[in-house]
């Protein structure tokens, strides 16, 4: 290792040496006294003389111990540190993983007190050309301190910067980072972080020196990953909540599992969760009011913001379809089969339909297009395509099986006589497909859902399957507007919370999980409130007029709940990068060596007491 | 009989003492003690044979009636035993608490005093020579007789000591000068960076019967100044720098002990009675005690 020196001009300190020893020569002067006959002392002075190792040094300790303590502060002045040999200013970003899992305690008090320590460090070491840049990366990335010398404008940025209940987006400052140290010739980002970060796919960082300081030991923790709550498919008067626990740590783990609604405690049971694995549970529970379900999982571990998660459940109210006919038993006796379903069939509509929640438009145009979401069925109406054509006897080649309209639905017997031909538009993602033209489509249409069909049922075979019924069950509990609401109820934390509005509030407030309120400003005539600050986990309740709203904010991340720090980050498919098990960071040891000089003053000062005493 | 020097006490006690003498006087005076000249004593020490002219009055007429010879009766002659007391008046000896040269003075006073007792003629010389001091110095030379005993000690109290002294010097010439070797007492502090040795040898090998009281003051055994020192010699002038401090006492002490045992060796190979005495021990436990010890007196 080899010793540099941050202030090499302190060296000119040395000339000090000089002025210590003519000091030296006068503080000898000496206490005169006459005494009998010097005889006796200049035996006494042969005898200590000749019984001293080191005759000359003798008589000058004192001054040697002054020139030593003065070199060793002089060298304390330079600032003698390792490693490190770069000749102009560097640029460093200190990029601080703000997420959920760095507030692992598994190192004392927390990863994130580890990470900020060490990033002091990082500050400490820097030359006094060197600039820094200090970024919070949480669900979005922060920049705490612009590009700067000053040590102790960058400490305190990472005083100041706190953890949050949310997942890392690692890709963002990354991105960020990049640009900043583009162009720069000697510049390093340095990453504090335990490595729970999604997979940083599609960045290129080749060209970036990243240096991945990792914190954290080990991977001791329980969370609760998933969440769930279903209307029970027999019973509408309960539910049924789904949770999944999952287990980071390599032994099996035994933990309890509670239930509550709203505060009220329903259900508790013991877990045994093997390590490495996911237990789901669940819970079937009546509800008979609106409120929140929370699970709280009773554990000792690492990571104890993990361990509870809510939702918002809604009790089911009936669904207002208006189905616009020339007339189709098929499907009339389909959508009537639906629970919790109020279904006007008319031949065609009158007005814009704004009570109804779902509009089926089985081959009628209406002459003032519906407000509510819409299951279109053989109409295309104009702006959603480019051009329309038709096609005869279209074989079905693609299906989305994956996507919520076509769960439990089998198109394989599907076969259809015609249907228009249409080019799949942006808004929109073709859930059927033949070669030319999509069959289904389900999107999003000036604000509002659309599911599209584009043949006329009646004229396949598809009224005829038993999947007919069951996508007619899915459309309208896509479309319903009142489901869709329920999901939004329940953001991750670090993203934005949505309100849509009725009608312009004048005001709006959010109560957060620690009871504080914030109040809102809103622009005029907003139709949407926009929420922000849901970096805590918990639940909100957001107060617009006269309405209430609880939403809750949950982490539900298994990857933040997977706390075993990673020993190396991929970076695509290209670049990995190793945790520094050395910190690269320069390494400092003037105050070693001032402790050094006051040690050797206080000797000296001892010494010369103990002779003179 | 009082003086400022020694207590009437101790004066009296100090009558009872006899110096002793390890060989016969040489001295020419009559005296107290025997000597190797034949003369008029009641110790008888030998016959011879009768010649013309000797006194008939020693002739042994008990031997004529048995032998019909004539024999005299020889006597040990009784002569003097002349004390000289080499004291040492430098400037050194002005020092400590008690002052050296006050004790030296005591003990010179008491072994005059002790000497003049015995009928013994007693001279002090104090050196260095002090030019202002010349008639008392040499009104001390050859007092001899009890009776002189006050103006000896009122002498001995207007000595002063000052000045530098030559050891080596005043010893030889204190051998040479010396009409009659006798016993020969020496009272200094032996610090003379010349050393001591030549003097004392000279006055072995004239014959004196020498006895060596070294005092030294109790600052010289256990100095108690400390610190960055610059010491002047009151005698020489020379300057010696030192730093001193309690945790070299004991080196001190040792070179102190090395110095006197180096000096007592040197003495004893030379039949010098030699002891080391602090100027603050107690007089009479030197006179009555160390000195008979070192059989100066008994």
């Amino acid at each position: 290792m080899e010793m540099s020196f941050l202030s090499p001009a302190a060296f000119a300190f040395a000339a000090a040496i000089p002025v210590v020893i003519v000091f030296y020569l006068l503080k000898r002067k000496r206490v005169v006294r006459l005494v009998s006959s010097s005889l006796l002392w200049q035996k006494f002075l042969a005898e200590t003389q000749a019984s001293a190792p080191f005759q000359r040094l003798r008589h000058n300790w004192l001054l040697i111990l002054q020139i030593l303590m003065l070199a060793l502060v002089v060298l304390a002045l330079t600032r003698p540190f390792f490693s490190g040999d770069r000749k102009e200013g560097a640029l460093y970003v200190a990029i601080l993983d703000a997420s959920a899992s760095m507030q692992a305690i598994d190192v004392a008090p927390s990863r994130f007190e580890a990470a900020r320590e060490e990033a002091r460090d990082l500050v400490s070491s820097m030359k006094d050309r060197d600039q820094m840049i200090v970024l919070r990366a949480a669900a979005n990335t922060h920049v705490l301190q612009s590009g700067t010398a000053e040590k102790s404008a960058l400490r305190r940025a990472i005083d100041a910067c706190e953890p949050s209940d949310s997942p890392t987006r690692l890709v963002e400052a990354l991105k960020l980072a990049r640009t900043l140290v583009q162009n720069r010739s000697f510049a390093e980002v340095h990453l504090f972080s335990d490595g729970a970060v999604d997979e940083i796919e599609g960045l290129q960082i080749a060209d970036i020196p990243v240096v991945f300081h990792k914190i954290g030991e080990r991977g001791d923790n329980l969370g609760v990953v998933q969440l769930d709550v279903k209307a029970h498919p027999d019973d509408p008067t309960r539910k049924a909540v789904f949770a999944s626990v999952g287990n980071y740590s390599e032994q099996t783990r035994r933990a309890q599992l509670e239930l509550r609604f709203n505060n009220r405690m329903l259900a508790s049971r013991t877990l045994n969760v093997p390590g490495g694995t996911n237990a789901q549970e669940v819970f079937t529970v009546p509800q008979t009011e609106d409120g929140v379900f929370t699970v709280t999982l009773a554990a000792e571990d690492d990571l104890p913001v993990d361990n509870q998660a809510s939702a918002v459940s809604l009790m089911p109210r009936p669904v207002k379809v208006l189905l616009a006919t020339a007339g189709n038993r098929f499907l009339e006796k389909s959508l009537k089969s639906i629970p919790h379903i109020e279904l006007n069939v008319v031949s065609s509509p009158v007005g814009d339909a704004a009570e109804y929640d779902v509009v089926v438009l089985d081959g009628v145009v209406p002459a003032v297009w519906p407000k509510a979401n819409v299951l279109a069925i053989n109409v295309a109406r104009s702006g959603w395509f480019d051009a329309v054509g038709q096609v005869e006897y279209p074989a079905i080649v693609d299906v989305k099986a994956t996507h919520a309209l076509l769960r439990f639905v089998n198109f394989d017997t599907v076969d259809i006589a015609k249907s228009l031909q249409v080019k799949t538009p942006s808004w929109a993602l073709p859930i059927v497909e033949s070669q030319q033209t999509p069959l289904v489509l389900a999107g999003e249409f000036d604000r509002q859902s659309v599911v599209w069909v584009g043949f006329d049922t009646l004229e396949s075979t598809w009224p005829l399957r038993i999947a007919y019924p069951i996508f007619m069950q899915n459309a309208v509990e896509w479309l319903n507007p009142a489901l869709a609401n329920a999901a939004e109820l329940t953001v991750r934390s670090g993203e934005p919370f949505r309100l849509p509005l009725t009608e312009p509030v004048p005001g709006a407030s959010v109560e957060l999980p620690d009871g504080t309120t914030r109040e809102l400003t809103l622009e005029e005539g907003a139709m949407e409130i926009l929420f922000g600050d849901t970096a805590r986990l918990g639940v909100y309740r957001m107060t617009a007029g006269t309405n209430s709203t609880p939403f809750c904010v949950n982490l539900l991340d298994s990857v933040e709940s997977a706390i075993k720090p990673r020993e190396t980050l991929e970076f695509g498919k290209y670049g990995t990068v190793a945790a520094t098990g050395s910190k690269k960071a320069n390494v400092e040891i003037w105050r070693w060596i001032a402790m050094a000089g006051l040690g050797v003053l206080l000797f000296e000062w001892w010494f010369y007491h103990r002779r003179t005493a | 009989m009082s003086s400022p020097l020694l207590t009437s006490d101790l004066l009296k006690r100090l009558e009872q003492f006899q110096l002793l003498a390890r060989r016969r006087s040489k001295s020419s005076a009559k005296g107290e003690r025997t000597s190797r000249a034949r003369g008029q004593s009641v110790e008888f020490a030998d016959h011879r044979n009768y010649t013309h002219g000797d006194d008939l009055r020693y002739l042994d007429w008990n031997l004529f009636g048995r032998l019909d010879r004539l024999f005299l009766k020889l006597y040990e002659e009784e002569r003097e035993l002349p004390m000289t007391v080499f004291l040492d008046a430098s400037e050194s000896m002005a020092f400590g608490t008690p002052r050296k040269f006050d004790f030296a003075r005591q003990l010179a006073a008491a072994i005059g005093y002790v000497a003049l007792c015995g009928f013994d003629r007693v001279s002090i010389r104090a050196f260095p020579d002090n030019e202002e001091e010349s008639a008392i110095r040499s009104a001390m030379r050859s007092v001899r007789g009890r009776k002189s005993a006050l103006r000896f000690f009122q002498n001995i109290t207007r000595l002063t000591a000052s000045g530098m002294a030559d050891f080596n010097e005043t010893l030889r010439r204190g051998a040479l000068e010396a009409r009659q070797v006798g016993a020969a007492i020496v009272l200094s502090d032996f610090l003379d960076p010349a050393g001591f040795e030549e003097g004392l040898n000279t006055l072995v090998g004239r014959g004196f019967q020498v006895s060596a009281i070294q005092i030294l003051a109790p600052e010289e055994l256990e100095p108690e100044t400390y610190g960055d020192l610059r010491l002047i010699d009151s005698e020489t002038g020379a300057q010696t720098e030192v730093t001193f401090g309690r945790y070299r006492l004991d080196i001190y002490q040792r070179m102190v002990a090395n110095f006197c045992g180096k000096l007592g060796e040197f003495c004893k190979s030379r039949g010098v009675a030699f002891f080391t005495a602090s100027s603050a021990t107690d007089l009479e436990e030197v006179l009555l005690k160390q000195l008979r010890k070192a059989e100066i007196w008994r």
